[in-house]
């Protein structure tokens, strides 16, 4: 019953729920006020890290790279897997991401860069590239580039693949209806145009178009994320 | 446009859908810097990241870790198990000198098999890092859209070899009479672009009889690309290159072999 007052951007959220139910209530403090984690101090140690990490890659670090790969080496090769559905392939467009990132590094802000959003991104960019190449379609590696430029990915929040915001976003998946959730899919793990997804799913092209712009209104509402300032 | 007739597309730019004009109109609000359509396309940025994590885990091959190490020269000095394995061949060998001397009295005999045993491993470790760097080689060199160039060859001097460019596999840099390089130096391979900075493709030393094989993994903009060049650097390695290449190896409208 408290949910709504526990702030989105809390990335403890969970815990902040755990001491109120488990600690605060049953002891009678439960004041009708959430128990607030505070964000900067949570988030500090993360984006400590990742700027480290940054920094270290930066210099050409080669221990930089492997903890690169052991940090987020599984949500890479979970994100390829799930486009191209080989585990040939899957592993050599791994070692593709990783060697694009450990090459372009020198573009990502080492302070305020966020390291696993570009990564997903240059990831999904990969993997949608062979997609595109192998099935014949029209495959416009520029407007992929200009998505996984690493200068786009400063000011964006460090910490994205926490538990936490892994759990928000499948549960907002989830939310969606079947046909939003369809087109999410068609989109972001096919890599499928909108007319693309119209042909698919046989569906006027105006239909595909509405549901895509519902789609991602109603995860950029649950998400919390701004859009602009 | 302006920025809030594009608000609604930059979900659908980030996930790489929108149409025109909406698509060119975004692009060019960011190319002049607009900060409006740039914190709206970092903020789309970030729901389409997260969307990635939404795919069901899958456990990598361990491989594969050694593999992205081995092709940037980058493999880590420690290997997971290998310390405790290590640990164990040495208490296993020392329970072999204590049954030894009882038995034989030869407990150099049991040491020296523990020895030959880490030796094997370290071995066994640098070939598999060698057959890997082959089998990329080889790929790239078996690439049907594979084009080579050739370097060297109306200088007077060595070092003379060949470049193999294929735009899915990498690059492959074949040489001969390259003496290793000096102390705190290693060779560094720039791939340059017809604009544009050199990027750097990776550091790697050569044998001691000049002959050097180095890979680079990954895509390649052929048609892009100007050259591939060879510099003496750091071993660290540098950003830009820091001294004059030794190899050039020119790629410029070169037909598939």
């Amino acid at each position: 019953m408290l949910g709504h007052r526990y702030p989105a951007c809390n990335p403890n959220w969970a815990l902040a729920r755990i001491i109120d139910e488990r600690l605060r209530r049953p002891m009678g403090l439960l004041d009708g006020r959430a128990t607030v984690m505070v964000p900067i101090l949570l988030f500090a140690d993360a984006s400590g890290t990742d700027a480290d990490l940054i920094e270290r890659l930066r210099r050409r670090d080669p221990e930089a790279l492997a903890d690169l790969y052991d940090r987020y080496g599984r949500a890479v090769y979970s994100l390829i897997l799930r486009v191209v559905r080989d585990t040939a392939i899957a592993e050599d467009l791994v070692q593709e991401t990783f060697l694009r990132v450990w090459n372009r590094v020198h573009g990502l802000d080492g302070e305020r860069g966020s390291l696993g959003a570009w990564l997903m991104t240059v990831a999904r960019n990969r993997a949608i590239d062979y997609l595109r190449s192998t099935a014949g379609r029209e495959r416009n590696a520029l407007e992929l580039d200009e998505t996984d430029h690493p200068a786009l990915y400063r000011d964006i929040e460090p910490d994205i693949l926490n538990a936490d915001k892994t759990r928000r976003v499948r549960a907002a998946m989830e939310k969606l209806s079947p046909n939003l959730r369809t087109v999410m899919e068609l989109a972001y793990f096919e890599g499928l145009s909108q007319t693309e997804m119209a042909e698919r799913i046989g569906q006027p092209l105006g239909t595909v178009k509405t549901w895509v712009r519902t789609a991602l209104k109603s995860l950029r509402a649950e998400l919390g994320v701004a859009v602009a300032p | 446009m302006n920025c809030e007739e594009l608000q609604d597309h930059y979900e659908l730019f980030a996930i790489g859908v929108a149409e025109e004009p909406e698509r060119g109109e975004i692009r060019a609000h960011l190319s002049r810097g607009c900060e409006v359509c740039m914190a709206g396309v970092k903020g789309a940025m970030e729901i389409v990241a997260l969307v990635g994590s939404t795919a069901a885990p899958a456990q990598p091959p361990k491989h594969l870790r050694r593999r992205i190490l081995a092709s940037v020269g980058a493999e880590r000095r420690t290997w997971g198990w290998m310390p405790v394995w290590a640990t164990a061949a040495v208490l296993l060998a020392l329970v072999a000198v204590y049954f030894a001397n009882e038995q034989r009295g030869s407990a150099l005999e049991a040491l020296r098999s523990a020895e030959e045993a880490q030796g094997l491993r370290d071995q066994i470790r640098s070939q598999t890092i060698e057959l890997t760097r082959l089998t990329e080689a080889f790929a790239i060199l078996n690439g049907p859209e594979t084009k080579e160039a050739t370097f060297g060859n109306s200088q007077p001097k060595p070092p003379r070899g060949k470049v193999f460019v294929n735009p899915a596999q990498g690059v492959l840099l074949m040489a001969s009479n390259l003496p290793p390089a000096p102390a705190g130096k290693l060779y560094e391979m720039w791939v340059i672009p017809k604009s544009g900075k050199p990027l750097p493709a990776g550091l790697f030393q050569s044998e001691t009889n000049g002959s050097a094989m180095h890979v680079r993994r990954g895509a390649v903009d052929i048609d892009a690309t100007g050259a591939v060049a060879v510099t003496v650097e750091n071993e660290q390695g540098a950003d830009q290159p820091t001294s004059q290449p030794l190899i050039v190896a020119a790629l410029g409208n070169l037909p598939p072999r």
